[in-house]
């Protein structure tokens, strides 16, 4: 009887501490998403569509996402409802009591790792690829596997995010080390130095290294393949290695939010299939639900791997690392 | 007693307006934490400038600051003497030609150019290439000497509108003298034109190289890709290693740009305190004198016009076929069949570009007129009453606008937090004005320089008041100058980005926050398609302005 009563009360307090009211969140009227997560726009108005509450997208930089939210956070003004960002960032907020455990049942048709977090769920991966132009780089030319980088042919054609500064390719950098891609971490040093004597351009994240490989400035480069759509009708297209890295994509609730019937709905409207459908369909996104693929060409045959999320003291020091080869 | 009430009052706007976020940042700097407020340390000062590469990145910032802000004097001065005070045909259409960077969007600016001069596929220096028969491509924008180029053009209108005012409010007599006594036209601009305007020549550097100092598109379009950092760029290394930025540091190492520019505040106030020196408008009269460039007058107007065209149309033209191209591609006969109005109906069909439009002009007009009105006293005081705290004053107006741009957002936010006005387009009226309010002063100060004392005191031996004497003699006298402070505050309020990104919230997009979502999400026609939009807009409110601050002038003379 005790045991009944147990499992009676701790299921009424699961149910008050996930579910929501519709009604309420219709009357809450909007919700407000902090995200770093490019080119929305259609998935928020769809969201207003679909349910009557106002989207709100409030789009924040990686660099800034931090101090904007613990300074509206300390001040008590925060105005997000719903934040998504990169596993790191969402870790510290976590850490700063600012999120809000959430419904795994939400998650059914993800992997084990997404939900493995009570707080954050996961629900996609920044994969990065060798981009290539198509109408530059044809036949044999087209790179089969990351090694292909280091061809002395490449020298001067290739373009990068800045593998000294920016934490997102110092972490894929070493996610390549770390997920053996290449034998041997004597083989990775050597894939690194040979890449490095090929003098790419480096520019300070991935959002710049389409434009130069669309133009024929360069020809090819470190990027994602999400671009082959934004991007579209740009003559890109993405080398097919077998395995492609990328960090984990992460979404959460607030804590205190002025509206958390509104910011439950929204959350559980942003992992459901048909989103993330429409994610992987208008944004190129690698999404982790299950059987949803970005229509790009042969994606859904790569094996894409979440790669380990750095520390900020990790990311300084590899960083520091990776600059004396490659700004030798 | 009127002046040092006045004095103080500015003292308190200004230093309320400045101190703040900068006191924000300098404490940050002292904290161990984001954040938490808690923990002195000057760990951040020791890392930050023991680091071995730091003097090699102050090595490349003073070559960048300086050699753009001779380029754009130099330029500027030139422009401003064949458009204020030749007989050069078509002046008016130069005048807006020279201050059409201001209006760009220094990133699409910064593109432009290396579409053009990229040395893989560079359109002028694949056209070099083919017509000089040559193996390499001949120019490479990634360097010192691109960035000093491209980032001295987008200066090109800050020293333009303070040269050209004074240039144009110049005692015809000084020059008459000079020619009475046999020397030629070359020898008096020399000898006569130039160190009489030494403190709107001054002024225009000193401007120059405080704006390149805190400068980011052209360091990071240009510097990065071609390896070679400056104080910016490293300061944003400094935050976008590692999730958790470390603000106090880059703060710690933004306080060097700032006291760069305290101290050549203070060489500007030494080199021009004998103000009386430079003194062109007295109670005499005065009128500039035209100069006849006879024969030399076409050949001078091709070479003014060469010049335009290369440095600030081509780059418009790229930017006008960019927004008509699917993606960016090299110009081709294959382009052409895909050229199409598609990115300008999906801009035009945008909600928020077309809310955003609405708040910049908001910024531009009302932000732009507040700062204006603000500068006239600030400048009044700055120029007219020389005493200590008129100095203080002076520091006090150009402490955020030292401050490296990515980091003074941030400062702005931790101070507007702790406000009602958070979130709101009022914290970036206030924020603008905090920044930009030199852009206001500067113009001002070299056009009150010029006035001379007596002017005031016959109104007052007249017994006309303060006010009366300022809105009756000053400001007419002043007409130049406060067209220049409003053009060079409303084009900068226009297109601002720093203190928008970080303060702008939905309901408050601004045009730039607009134009940089479209460059990260790669949208390059859409971005190109906005910012003409925006250098049309910015051109059209000059246009009128201008012909207003012409009218005003003509019916006070």
């Amino acid at each position: 009887m005790k045991k009944l009563l147990l499992v009676m009360i701790f299921f009424l307090f699961s149910f008050a501490v996930y579910s929501f009211d519709a009604d309420m969140a219709k009357k809450e009227g909007q919700v407000n998403l902090y995200a770093n997560i490019t080119a929305i726009e259609p998935l928020m108005e769809k969201f207003t569509a679909d349910t009557g509450i106002k989207g709100i997208y409030t789009r924040i930089s990686t660099s800034k996402y931090l101090a904007t939210v613990l300074t509206e956070y300390s001040a008590g003004k925060l105005q997000a409802d719903v934040v998504q960002g990169p596993m790191p960032i969402l870790q510290i907020l976590k850490d700063k009591g600012v999120l809000k455990k959430y419904d795994k049942s939400y998650l059914k048709d993800y992997p084990d790792w997404a939900k493995s977090d009570d707080y954050i769920a996961a629900f996609g991966i920044e994969y990065v690829a060798i981009i290539y132009n198509k109408e530059l780089v044809k036949g044999d030319d087209i790179p089969k596997k990351y090694e292909d980088l280091t061809d002395p042919k490449w020298k001067n054609k290739i373009v990068m995010p800045d593998p000294a500064s920016h934490a997102t390719t110092i972490s894929w950098l070493v996610g390549l080390k770390e997920n053996n891609i290449f034998g041997s971490n004597e083989a990775w040093m050597d894939f690194l130095k040979k890449l490095a004597a090929n003098k790419p351009m480096f520019v300070k994240s991935f959002s710049p290294t389409p434009a130069p490989i669309e133009s024929g400035e360069k020809l090819l480069g470190i990027s994602m393949p999400k671009y082959i759509i934004t991007k579209a009708p740009a003559p890109l297209d993405w080398a097919k290695t077998d395995t492609l890295l990328g960090s984990p994509r992460g979404i959460a609730l607030v804590e205190k939010s002025s509206r958390p019937n509104a910011a439950e709905l929204f959350f559980k409207y942003w992992l459901s299939a048909s989103n993330m459908q429409m994610l992987a369909d208008k944004v190129g996104e690698y999404v982790l639900a299950k059987g949803v693929f970005p229509p790009i060409n042969g994606i859904e045959k790569a094996k894409v791997l979440p790669i380990r999320e750095l520390s900020d003291e990790e990311i300084k020091k590899w960083g520091a690392e990776f600059k004396k080869i490659f700004y030798n | 007693m009127f002046r040092r009430n006045l004095t103080l009052t500015l003292i308190i706007i200004v230093g309320f307006l400045t101190i703040c976020p900068v006191f924000m940042l300098l404490w940050g700097s002292f904290l161990k934490d984001l954040g938490t407020f808690s923990g002195f340390t000057f760990e951040k000062y020791i890392l930050a400038y023991t680091d071995p590469e730091f003097l090699g990145i102050v090595k490349n910032t003073v070559l960048f600051v300086v050699g753009s802000a001779f380029f754009a004097t130099v330029l500027a001065i030139f422009l401003s003497y064949m458009n204020t005070r030749t007989n050069i045909p078509f002046k008016f259409l130069f005048k807006v030609i020279s201050i059409i960077p201001m209006m760009i969007p220094h990133i699409l600016f910064a593109v432009s150019w290396v579409l053009l001069l990229n040395p893989s596929n560079g359109i002028l220096n694949t056209l070099l290439m083919n017509m000089f028969n040559l193996s390499d491509t001949p120019i490479n924008i990634y360097s010192l000497s691109g960035m000093i180029f491209v980032e001295g053009l987008l200066d090109l209108p800050i020293a333009y509108l303070i040269i050209a005012p004074a240039m144009s409010a110049f005692d015809i007599s000084l020059e008459e003298s000079s020619k009475v006594c046999g020397a030629s036209d070359i020898k008096t601009f020399f000898r006569i034109t130039l160190p009489v305007l030494r403190p709107a020549i001054m002024a225009s550097f000193i401007l120059v190289v405080v704006r390149s100092l805190a400068s980011f598109a052209v360091p990071s379009v240009i510097g990065m890709p071609g390896r070679i950092y400056v104080l910016s760029t490293h300061i944003y290394r400094v935050i976008a290693s590692g999730f958790s930025a470390d603000y106090g540091m880059a703060a710690a190492i933004g306080m060097s740009a700032l006291v760069a520019s305290v101290i050549l505040i203070y060489i500007y106030r030494y080199l021009t305190s004998e103000t009386s020196r430079f003194v062109t408008i007295s109670s005499r009269g005065f009128k500039p004198s035209v100069v006849n460039l006879k024969s030399s007058k076409y050949p001078l107007f091709f070479i003014v016009a060469f010049i335009s065209f290369l440095l600030i149309i081509v780059p418009v033209i790229v930017l006008i076929y960019t927004s008509l191209t699917p993606y960016i591609m090299a110009p081709s006969m294959r382009a052409v069949p895909m050229m199409s109005l598609k990115n300008w109906i999906e801009v035009l069909k945008d909600p928020i570009s077309l809310l955003s439009l609405k708040n910049s002009l908001f910024l531009g007009v009302f932000g732009a007129t507040i700062g204006v009105i603000l500068s006239v006293f600030v400048s009044y005081v700055i120029v007219k009453v020389k005493t200590k705290s008129a100095g203080l004053l002076e520091s006090l107006s150009f402490l955020s606008f030292s401050f490296p741009g990515i980091v003074i957002g941030v400062g702005f936010m931790w101070f507007f937090v702790k406000t009602p006005l958070y979130g709101t387009i009022w914290a970036l009226l206030i924020g603008y004005i905090a920044t930009y309010l030199p852009y206001g002063i500067r113009p001002l100060s070299s056009a009150f320089i010029q006035i001379h004392d007596s002017l005031e005191e016959s109104s007052k031996v007249c017994g006309a008041s303060y006010f009366t004497t300022l809105k009756k003699i000053i400001i007419p006298l002043l007409i130049p100058g406060i067209v220049s402070s409003w053009i060079l505050m409303s084009t900068m309020f226009f297109r601002e980005l720093t203190l928008s990104v970080v303060l702008s919230r939905p309901g408050s997009e601004v045009l730039a926050v607009q134009i940089l979502r479209f460059s990260e999400d790669g949208l390059w026609g859409r971005l190109s398609a906005l910012g003409i939009i925006m250098i049309f807009c910015s051109s059209l409110i000059v246009v009128i302005v201008s012909l207003i601050g012409k009218k005003l002038s003509k019916a006070h003379v």
